[in-house]
């Protein structure tokens, strides 16, 4: 039983940072209808340059965290004016083959300029775990757990409260009539768009900072993370995208622990196979954020 | 104020619209008319820019519009409402209003920040005004798609005048509606031309339409088949075929 809710407190702080990289993908994929492969590039260009500070610069934490963040939105435009302002009008397919495309590009691009398979992130945080009847709390995820919820909240106060949100929700659900209303859907999508690379930046900062550490390898998994995360709680829905991340962390912990560290993936993707079968046909994008 | 040359609208064979023109004059009520499949909510969608146009141009206040995307049409200063209700179902009543707050006016009086990001209170209070004026006040924070179909009706007409228009496109307001409602709808479209906007009122419901427009523009097989007063018009014998079949 101890097990079980150590394990489950421990999915629930990674699950946030899941959350977010979920998030990210949803908020795309609700405005645009277009899905990101290059998503996971485009974080991983964000932590090579935060390391890059860290390593050639000497910045700390938050320097890092704040390059990260410029850099993954920078990448974002970069993307978005390529994939996807380029083939606006081109049907979705095409923007998400040009962005697997660019996926390779900026991968090779960070693997040029940083030859190392790892570099040095600044950790978020060494202090002790904390004991507590049996249980152990680790202050750098209680940290990231903390920041990523903060991230959420900030995100539904946006979508919820202010112009730019709402307007995002009238592209999303009636395009025709948000348009005749003078609203840009391409403008409203290029700064979601932007944004959904600022939360996936944060989310990998999160995660490097926890780990202390970034490899080539990151972007790739935070895709694949990202995308489970999103499927899990229903393509395309906000709350979903949360409930998935936090979801995907749990099942990930005590799959680790109770099975083995083998199969940490493998329940995983078991359970997204799952989700798609019993939910196929039934995606609604947006209709319950 | 609002002139269409030479529209014209073809969908493979189809013309939908064909050779058409119009001119709506300041401050008037231009009603057009024609049977179904006419090409009344084509020409609209045209003047729109739902889609463009196979030949002809769209001009306002002398300046051509024709190449404008359809955001930027609002922002010159056309608005319409929708013949099959598009509201934002998921946004409350008074929001509904706030995102069509995009005219060079409201830019000009908020910034970038404050027009996305804050301005609430500002907006609210505009946004308002025209919720009283289509009797919904008391809705305003109810979700539209709570709405009954006459309210939502309402609400698509305080939408289009929350942009400020200079011209106020008008696609079959009356459907669907009470004899009630159509009277008060009646009552409402008066205020707006007293008020000084120009208004092209798309109408099946012919004592509406008659009781209302200064001038009435029939159409048939996408063009213009008759142009006059109301009285003109009823007399037009081409018009009696084109309602009641050839004789």
């Amino acid at each position: 039983m101890l097990d079980l809710i150590q394990n489950t407190i421990d999915g629930v702080m990674i699950g946030g940072a899941y959350a977010l990289l979920a998030l990210g993908f949803t908020l795309t994929f609700g405005v645009m209808r277009r899905l990101n492969l290059a998503f996971g590039a485009i974080v991983l260009c964000g932590l090579y340059a935060g390391a890059a500070a860290h390593q050639a610069l000497g910045w700390g934490l938050l320097g890092s965290i704040a390059a990260t963040l410029a850099v993954a939105v920078a990448a974002g435009l970069y993307v978005e004016r390529l994939c996807f302002r380029a083939l606006a009008e081109s049907a979705s397919i095409a923007a998400m083959v040009s962005s697997f495309a660019i996926w390779m590009q900026l991968e090779e691009i960070a693997a040029l300029l940083m030859p190392r398979r790892t570099y040095a992130y600044p950790a978020l945080s060494e202090a002790r775990p904390w004991e507590w009847a049996g249980l152990s709390l680790r202050p750098d995820q209680l940290a990231m757990a903390a920041v990523a919820l903060g991230a959420m909240a900030a995100l539904g106060w946006t979508l919820r409260r202010t112009r730019f949100g709402l307007a995002a929700r009238a592209v999303a659900t009636a395009p025709l009539a948000a348009r005749l209303a003078g609203i840009e859907p391409a403008r409203i999508g290029s700064a979601m768009f932007l944004l959904a690379c600022g939360l996936g930046g944060l989310a990998g900062a999160l995660i490097a900072a926890v780990d202390s550490q970034v490899t080539i390898k990151f972007g790739m998994w935070a895709m694949l993370k990202g995308l489970v995360a999103m499927t899990l709680g229903g393509i395309g829905s906000i709350p979903g995208a949360v409930i998935g991340g936090l979801a995907l962390g749990v099942i990930e912990s005590n799959a680790q622990w109770y099975l083995g560290a083998e199969w940490r993936d493998i329940v995983a993707y078991g359970l997204l196979f799952a989700v798609l079968y019993w939910r196929r046909g039934r995606e609604r994008p947006w209709t319950n954020s | 104020m609002l002139e269409v040359k030479d529209l014209a609208k073809h969908f493979g064979g189809v013309k939908a619209v064909d050779g058409l023109d119009l001119h709506v004059r300041q401050g008037e009520i231009l009603g057009l008319i024609g049977p179904n499949g006419s090409g009344k909510s084509t020409t609209v969608n045209l003047v729109c820019g739902v889609y463009p146009a196979t030949a002809g141009t769209v001009w306002l206040e002398g300046q051509e519009i024709t190449p404008l995307p359809m955001h930027r049409r609002l922002t010159a200063g056309i608005a319409r409402t929708f013949q099959n209700i598009r509201l934002f179902g998921q946004l409350t009543v008074w929001q509904n209003l706030w995102m069509a707050q995009n005219a060079p006016d409201h830019v000009r009086e908020q910034g970038f920040f404050a027009r996305w990001f804050g301005g609430q209170a500002r907006a609210r209070a505009s946004a308002m005004d025209y919720l009283d004026f289509a009797g919904l006040a008391e809705k305003a924070d109810e979700l539209a798609s709570a709405l009954s179909f006459g309210e939502q009706r309402r609400l698509e007409m305080a939408r289009a005048l929350a942009a400020k228009p200079r011209v106020l496109l008008l696609d079959e307001p009356a459907a669907g509606m009470s004899a009630a409602e159509i009277e008060t709808l009646d009552e409402r479209i008066r205020r707006l031309r007293k008020g000084g906007l120009t208004i092209l009122l798309i109408e099946h419901h012919m004592e509406l339409v008659m009781g209302i427009a200064d001038r009435i523009v029939v159409l048939n097989f996408g063009r213009r088949i008759a142009e006059g007063t109301p009285a003109e018009v009823q007399a037009d014998r081409a018009v009696r075929e084109a309602y009641l079949g050839t004789s």
